[in-house]
């Protein structure tokens, strides 16, 4: 049983985030959605379908919801997710390395993946060479 | 335990889709592998260690492998090395 993927970003990084991982990595193990939140959103009125999201990615291992910026309106979006009875942790800082490397530990439990999906981002930075 | 030096042969080196190809492959067997490229020595079962190494074509790189299947895996690694990570060249 695998954990489901969430990307809960701001317009056109989540998916484009994804097709690449899709490119670079063929067929997932992980299912991902995409929730892409509008510019001036009324997120009162987002949360009830971010839900439905959540829940439609769960297969009883939880979900793992991955934002860009924390403190923005997706990943406040996020935060307003954990009320649902739905298992999930939050990540913020998603990139590529992030994602990934996440995809590449698909049989990890909820909780291990939130630590690798943290551990990716932080090795994702390298300044010139490693 | 096994180690091989593998040549780095394909133009564009250990890329993402390489990378990924290696680490699939990898992690369809039980043996624990680890690559040295430049003194790093990384997780080759994962894919931003792999990257990290950013193994341009020409380079070499060390696969160590140490498990049950561990000559199987080292077969195919080395295999997919020398077919240019199937990307043709």
């Amino acid at each position: 049983m695998a954990v489901g993927l969430l990307l809960l970003t701001h317009p056109g990084i989540g998916a484009a985030l994804h097709a690449v991982a899709q490119r670079v990595l063929g067929s997932q193990a992980l299912s991902v959605g995409v929730f892409e939140v509008p510019f001036d959103a009324e997120l009162d009125a987002l949360s009830l379908r971010a839900r439905s999201a959540l829940a439609r990615l769960d297969s009883g291992a939880g979900v793992l919801v991955l934002t860009d910026i924390y403190g923005a309106s997706p990943s406040n979006l996020a935060a307003r997710l954990e009320q649902a009875p739905v298992p999930m942790r939050r990540v913020s800082g998603l990139s590529l390395p992030m994602l990934l490397r996440v995809l590449n530990f698909s049989e990890q439990s909820l909780d291990q993946l939130a630590e690798t999906a943290a551990q990716g981002g932080r090795s994702g930075i390298v300044c010139g060479h490693a | 335990m096994l180690e091989r030096e593998l040549s780095v042969i394909n133009r564009l080196g250990l890329h993402a889709r390489a990378s990924a190809k290696l680490v699939q492959l990898l992690g369809g067997f039980k043996s624990n592998a680890f690559l040295i490229g430049r003194g790093r020595e990384v997780n080759a079962k994962s894919i931003m260690g792999v990257m990290l190494l950013a193994a341009a074509q020409g380079s070499t790189v060390l696969l160590r492998v140490d498990g049950p299947d561990e000559e199987a895996a080292m077969e195919a690694a080395a295999s997919l090395f020398a077919r240019y990570f199937d990307e043709g060249d």
